[in-house]
């Protein structure tokens, strides 16, 4: 489903056509195509409508980039608006200035709190803390001994008090304990909870003010479908989460929750959890998440990729030399390391919506690229600006071996740049070759 | 088309047994109004009180425990009562939308009559295919049959939905063994909801502690068989989960046991190696005994949007689910992704969990849930 989603967001995009100015019907034919990829993203429907009223608005008679079509230019608004709200760049961890540091874990049942408390306290370890666990889930069956058995594998001590005192008691008393032992990063894990279930709820409140946290973490589930909302606000409500912990990411869910709780509550998703080995924690970085959220974070990063890479103008000067035959060597080099420094060949083209099916078994082998770059390097500059000086046997023989590759190679390469060299002047007078040469990319 | 709905579908149909005991048991349609579902609207005192109305217990053998569970005799706190109490905070604003949709309900053709009814399916999670193929058909049907009213509108919206859902829900445990094998993604509520499932199932029960990967998970359901006294079968952590469950095919064989609920890991669908994993522990036991497992349960969480559909849809790619349990159904979430669900892979649902106690877990009943949906009934 979600292929036939991207689909129709690509199609919606190649439909878009035109230069100049954004028109009201290109940005609706996108946006409507980009609500229904954040709804099937799980992205709250209320947010959606505002979201995608705000980039209407915005995109709307908007000058459309050289660089990009027109529903390229409307993704990215989307994108910097996503990315926007979802806070620019990864939050760190900041640590109490008077140690310990308390950070209290709050979630729904299921959702990853146990693992992730483990996880915390293996990343700031990592940072030169000595963490410290303390384990204030008495509901569910053997919620203690997990922690228990996580804190064994990691190394680092478990408070634990059983089951039957009260949750923010314990808490206390193991903060207390932590802070007396020396521990400088202490990590309250908290039972799941559900928001409607208010006694349950206001229990969680107790344990924040028992414990008075330095930073209370909302740990979200990425599946979390529309009421992420309800819960984000209602966990707000009662234990004042100033950051959320975003689990499960090594799943193909696409996460719209942690944009819908973003907005409503301005808190940031700080953590990202993804996978079952301790280790898969990391900072959360927002400008990743917009692209998992539209869906299409391959077309999003090779808008970007055009945009910082390629120089506008050096393009269209390279362009008129190339239509007038002018073009060399030089240029060659200059537009080869353009494309590399966007990524591997590979990648780069399997970026380009459609495209992806038709390379599917072609093998695209990025040292072909570097082997014409090292021919093409070992080049003597008079000779990039002159190809035809390289006709010379001994001239082809001095590059392969500075190159590294046989002087068959070299020849082979001159050859073809010299058909592509007329190929272009052709173009560059109106008319196409018959046949066309084959690009210079095949040295083996 | 059914014409007899009750609000609540007994515990007393849901087992199909075997066939000694069919005559009292399987596909008799029972005529007694049942006390649980009733509405309900008083608000729960705190999460003790939550006990909801225990089931139907002629054929359940309750273990003392779930005394707990019944304390509250009231039928106004029928889990039906409950959904809706939890579904109140987030559903007041929609439902009231909703109402007023209705009322002012003029003619089929009013565009935005038709856009509230999506937005009210795909804030339930519905998600947008199965809410744009609803939609389409509703207002085709409103159409056609020239409704005016408001009332047969809602009930027109709630007789679609039920359609949709309505798949027969009995849980086959004719065999013997039977073997029941429980999937599902990490932190969805297999080991809890087996826990519960004990508590219903008649006859004598076996667990197996196929879980050996997560942390304490063994334990956590070798306390649910202290609880219900349950034999539990385990091994240690780390061990092979099939072997696990091998063992206790092997043992319920030999034990004369009705019943063998077996546990496993929670994995993401997306894992391919852990999939195959469970495509083992299927194969395991299907070896041992011919026909088994006889039923292959899915817990979704009902909190889960719609990657919830692409969870069920590579479940039942590996595993043959032959039912969904819907868990978490207690909180905000609608589990509109059960509609999703069955409209798009046909798996039913058979179970819905909406609490933490052990008597929390119910047959699904499809109008319930519609109604409920829809609200304000």
């Amino acid at each position: 489903m979600f292929d036939v989603l991207g689909e129709r967001l690509n199609s919606a995009l190649a439909e878009v056509r035109g230069s100049g100015a954004l028109t009201e019907d290109q940005v609706k034919k996108v946006t409507r195509e980009i609500r229904l990829a954040l709804l099937e993203a799980d992205v709250n429907y209320a947010v959606v409508k505002e979201f995608v009223g705000n980039v209407r608005e915005r995109a709307t008679g908007a000058e459309v980039s050289k660089a990009l079509s027109p529903g390229q230019q409307i993704v990215k608004i989307v994108n910097e608006e996503l990315a926007n709200l979802m806070g620019g760049t990864a939050q760190k961890l900041t640590f109490a200035s008077r140690s310990p540091t308390v950070v209290m874990l709050a979630g729904l049942n299921g959702h990853g709190k146990t693992t992730t408390a483990g996880k915390l306290a293996l990343f700031v370890r990592k940072m030169g803390k000595n963490p410290y666990l303390v384990a204030c889930d008495t509901y569910r069956p053997a919620a203690i001994e997990q922690l228990q058995q996580i804190g064994k594998e990691l190394n680092v001590p478990v408070y634990i008090e059983g089951t039957e005192p009260a949750p923010e008691g314990i808490a206390e008393r193991g903060v207390k304990t932590a802070s007396d032992e020396g521990y400088d990063f202490v990590i309250v894990d908290t039972a799941g909870r559900q928001v409607v279930d208010e006694v349950m709820m206001e229990e969680l409140a107790r344990v924040r003010r028992a414990v008075k946290p330095h930073s209370v973490l909302l740990v979200l589930d990425v599946v979390t479908g529309q009421n992420a909302v309800e819960v984000a606000e209602a966990f707000k409500e009662y234990a004042d989460f100033d950051g959320m912990v975003l689990t499960k990411l090594d799943g193909d869910a696409r996460g719209g929750a942690a944009l819908s709780v973003v907005s409503v509550t301005e808190r940031p998703v700080k953590f990202a959890s993804e996978g079952e080995k301790m280790g898969e924690f990391d900072y959360f970085y927002p400008d990743r998440m917009a692209g998992r959220i539209l869906g299409m974070g391959d077309v999003l990063t090779l808008i970007e990729k055009a945009e910082s890479e390629m120089d506008r103008e050096e393009a269209e000067a390279q362009g008129k030399k190339m239509l007038a035959g002018k073009f060399d060597f030089e240029d060659f080099l200059k537009q080869m390391q353009m494309i590399k420094k966007m990524g591997p060949l590979s990648g780069l083209l399997g970026m380009i919506p459609g495209l992806n099916k038709q390379l599917q078994g072609v093998d695209i082998d990025d040292r072909m690229l570097n082997r014409v770059e090292a021919i093409v390097t070992s080049m003597t500059l008079q000779e990039r600006r002159n190809p035809k000086l390289l006709q010379n046997p001994s001239r082809a023989r001095r590059i392969a071996r500075g190159s590294g590759t046989t002087q068959q190679d070299v020849q082979k390469l001159v050859k073809q740049f010299g058909q592509m060299q007329k190929m272009m002047k052709q173009m560059g007078k109106g008319g196409l070759p018959k046949r066309m040469p084959r690009i210079p990319f095949n040295v083996k | 088309m059914r014409t007899e709905h009750r609000m609540g579908r007994s515990w007393r149909n849901f087992f199909r047994r075997s066939e000694e005991t069919t005559e009292e048991g399987a596909g008799v349609v029972v005529e007694a109004p049942e006390p649980e579902g009733v509405k309900a609207s008083q608000p729960v005192e705190g999460a003790s009180a939550e006990a909801v109305l225990e089931p139907v217990a002629e054929s359940v053998t309750v273990p003392p425990e779930a005394d707990e569970a019944v304390a509250e005799e009231d039928i106004e706190s029928g889990w039906f009562g409950r959904l809706r109490r939890g579904l109140r905070r987030s559903r007041e604003s929609f439902v009231g939308q909703l109402n007023a949709a209705v009322a002012e309900f003029r003619d089929t053709e009013d565009e935005e009559f038709w856009e509230r009814v999506e937005e009210i399916l795909i804030t339930s999670d519905v998600g947008v295919s199965t809410t744009a193929k609803l939609v389409a058909e509703l207002e085709q049907e409103a159409l056609e049959k020239n409704i005016t009213s408001a009332e047969e509108l809602r009930k027109l919206m709630i007789e679609h939905a039920t359609r949709l859902l309505d798949k027969p829900v009995e849980l086959d445990i004719s065999h013997k063994p039977t073997v029941i094998l429980m999937v599902g993604v990490n932190g969805t509520g297999k080991t809890t909801n087996i826990g519960k499932l004990v508590h219903f199932l008649p006859g004598n029960v076996m667990l197996a502690a196929g879980d050996t990967f997560r942390a304490a998970a063994i334990e956590q359901l070798q306390r649910w068989g202290e609880r219900t006294g349950a034999e539990v079968i385990a091994r240690e952590r780390g061990a092979d989960s099939a072997a696990v469950a091998h063992e206790a095919v092997e043992a319920a064989k030999r034990s004369g046991t009705d019943v063998v609920l077996i546990d496993t890991a929670g994995r993401l669908h997306t894992k391919i190696n852990l999939m195959a994993e469970l495509e083992k522990v299927k194969r395991v036991i299907e070896r041992q005994m011919p026909g088994a497992p006889h039923e292959v349960l899915l817990t979704v969480d009902a909190t889960t949007g719609q990657n919830g559909l692409r969870q069920a849809k590579l479940f039942h790619e590996v595993a043959g689910v032959t039912g969904i349990i819907l868990t978490k159904l207690d909180g905000t979430a609608k589990g509109g992704i059960a509609l999703a669900i069955a409209d798009e892979l046909g798996v039913p649902i058979k179970l819905i969990s909406v609490g933490e106690q052990i008597g929390d877990l119910h047959p699904f009943e499809a109008r319930e849930f519609a109604e409920a949906l829809f609200g304000g009934l």
